[in-house]
């Protein structure tokens, strides 16, 4: 029957248009060694850190914090480490970019966690911002830490005590590993350390302005 | 003529206007703990992270997908001429859905999630997800298949499109197989055509074939409507990375994206230019559901705008991640494909019953409520959003400053949602007692 042959044509060409566009948007990344070769210093998640990983997943974390440094001035800006970070930590003063998030970080991660929104600040760098209590602290009570924070108090990951229990623990680990697939604060201190010896200027002075904290 | 028995399409129209109820609820919730995030708390089921995922697929599964099947389940066996393939079958396929819904629930409060927008339920569910899906397009498939009308209407093809699109991109989107960016790239691959190929085909499929109804206009063009649905099967599937432009993904992946988005423009146009074209000399003195109908589509028209503006580099810097994308969804999810589904029940119930709807004057107040409602709720995100992101591309502003400079929009946003609830408890108690029946002598009548 004539329509009959119609519905099937229907079916058929649907089914055409939709591996085209298919094929070219989601096969052929998929075999893009690009998007699938780690990067130099990437290493897979310790057990303790996986833990962590799947509680992130569990509390949703992932609807209010991206992980990507998007391929913006503005974000290599905010998310990288300000003069008054570089000076406490590393002794010099300098504004260090982080670099934007690149597809080799992410081999590790299923699912991903690039997210869509940011009702907190982005995380693809946060390892290593911040020490280990201030993170428990924050998980505790955001608004110590964070006055103004949207975050819930995660009190189920502490126990009566208001000790962290295994799960904050393991969470902070994870926290602490993102975005150090690229040794980027080291590199970057270096670099300025190299540069300003080059340029004669001092690297040892406190930051004249400070800087307000970007995250 | 009781050649329909409508079993089928009455059972999920019940089912989807309880979960619609529940989980715009929830968001309400959402929208509180914007104001105090102390709301609620101390209690991991209840928390942001957990109950986000049950109000975005509460909505999009529970309420939805489920009022649109209903709504095929009224509209197919009557475009086809002949009784529905099998009622049985199709009041399976709601027992099954139900207990999907519940388990979504029960699963997401306990935060047992996949992880990924959309794609959150776990894989249990996928299956049943996946069975209760082919049990619905076998029963669609063979009523069309024994249909006594050669010509195949508009809303036909759109169906039988959805029923297609629906199945590949749930079941390849829900493999286990990815990782790192790619499993980003799939995601929204399945994230957008969610929207784009199950929730746009099937909602313009119910517009189809309830504008002209409801008007008692011919359709403004056959020809428009097939050239959108050929353009809509070709675009659509290519735009899912326009969601991590900037990111970390090629950048010709990035740009094929951003010019099928644009592209969209094409199918847009075409239905909606069909829509206003059927609705002609209809709009001053239409009902609740020509309202519905006409101002569906006219933000179906601007919530489609926005997307492929969103998808150009110089405004995705700004309105990417923040709330003005909340503002867009919604004006999509809500504000057209729910107006739509809104508007096809309140056409069909009273039909499928056969009884007047138990308050016209309720069903107006709804219209109004829900109208004025998202328009507070989307403008305020609009606005808000777009400032904070203009404020996020200057560093030495604090993120938390940017964060604060939200709360009078978040205010706006709360109350609209309560406007929105409210409307949607009389929606529910409107279809109840209309459901209940009793004698039509006492119907209300609108003067």
């Amino acid at each position: 029957m004539k329509l009959e042959a119609k519905a099937v044509l229907l079916i058929v060409v649907v089914a055409v248009f939709m591996f085209l566009g298919s094929y070219v948007t989601m096969v052929m990344p998929l075999t893009d060694p690009n998007l699938y070769v780690p990067t130099k210093d990437a290493k897979p998640y310790t057990e303790l850190e996986m833990r962590g990983r799947q509680v992130y997943q569990r509390e949703g974390c992932m609807y209010c914090h991206t992980q990507q440094v998007r391929n913006l001035l503005e974000e290599t800006q905010r998310y990288g480490m300000g003069e008054e970070e570089t000076y406490k930590r590393f002794g010099i003063r300098a504004l260090i970019q982080a670099p934007p998030s690149q597809p080799g970080e992410y081999v590790y991660d299923s699912p991903h966690f690039l997210g869509t929104r940011r009702v907190g600040p982005d995380l693809a760098r946060v390892g290593g911002k911040y020490d280990n209590s201030w993170h428990i602290n924050h998980l505790r009570d955001p608004r110590s830490t964070s006055p103004g924070s949207l975050m819930p108090a995660y009190t189920w990951l502490f126990d009566k005590a208001g000790q962290p229990t295994g799960e904050a623990i393991a969470l902070v680990a994870y926290l602490q590993k993102l975005g150090t697939n690229i040794k980027w604060r080291e590199e970057g201190v270096e670099q300025a350390k190299k540069l300003q010896a080059l340029n004669g200027t001092s690297t040892t002075n406190p930051p004249a302005t400070e800087r307000k904290d970007a995250q | 003529m009781e050649l329909h028995e409508d079993k089928s399409a009455r059972w999920f129209i019940y089912a989807s206007v309880v979960f619609f109820l529940v989980t715009i609820s929830i968001g309400l919730i959402m929208a509180i703990k914007f104001i105090a995030p102390d709301f609620l708390g101390g209690f991991g089921p209840l928390s942001f992270g957990r109950i986000r995922a049950i109000h975005t697929n509460g909505v999009l599964f529970g309420w939805l997908l489920a009022a649109d099947m209903g709504l095929c389940f009224y509209i197919v066996p009557r475009l086809a001429g002949v009784k529905l393939y099998s009622e049985k079958l199709g009041l399976a396929t709601l027992g099954l859905w139900v207990v999907i819904i519940l388990g979504a629930v029960v699963t997401l409060a306990s935060g047992d999630t996949q992880g990924k927008e959309y794609l959150e339920l776990d894989s249990v569910l996928d299956v049943l997800v996946t069975i209760a899906w082919v049990m619905f397009a076998v029963n669609m498939f063979a009523t069309i298949a024994k249909r006594k009308y050669e010509h195949m209407y508009a809303s036909l093809w759109y169906i039988m499109g959805t029923l297609l699109w629906t199945a590949v991109l749930w079941i390849v989107g829900n493999l286990p197989v990815y990782s790192g960016v790619n499993d980003a790239n799939v995601n929204w691959w399945f994230g957008h055509n969610a929207v784009g190929l199950i929730f746009t085909p099937v909602g313009l499929a119910i517009a189809y074939y309830f504008i002209p109804k409801a008007t008692g206009n011919a359709l403004y063009s056959h020809k428009l409507s097939i050239i959108g649905f050929w353009t809509i099967a070709f675009l659509y599937i290519w735009t899912g990375a326009h969601h991590i432009i900037f990111g970390p993904v090629p950048t010709w992946l990035q740009t094929v994206a951003i010019l099928f988005s644009v592209s969209l423009l094409i199918p847009v146009w075409t239905a909606v230019t069909n829509f206003y074209g059927t609705l002609r000399g209809k709009w001053a003195q239409g009902n609740y559901v020509v309202k519905f109908f006409l101002a569906g589509t006219t933000f179906y028209l601007l919530t489609c705008f926005q997307g492929p503006m969103h998808s150009l580099r110089t405004v995705n810097q700004i309105v990417s991640k923040t709330d003005w994308i909340i503002g867009h969804a919604h004006m999509a999810l809500l504000g057209g494909f729910s107006f739509f589904a809104i508007g096809g029940i309140y056409y069909a119930l009273p039909k499928i019953l056969k009884r007047p709807l138990y308050s016209e004057k309720m069903a107006e107040w709804h219209f109004w409520l829900t109208f004025i409602g998202f328009l507070g709720f989307a403008i305020s995100l609009w606005v808000g959003g777009f400032l904070q992101g203009l404020q996020w591309m200057d560093y030495t502003i604090s993120f938390l400053d940017t964060v604060k400079s939200m709360f009078p929009y978040y205010m706006v946003r709360m109350f609209s949602g309560i406007l929105i609830v409210t409307a949607q408890l009389m929606f529910a108690f409107n279809v109840l007692k209309t459901a209940r029946g009793g004698n039509s002598s006492i119907q209300p009548s609108i003067a």
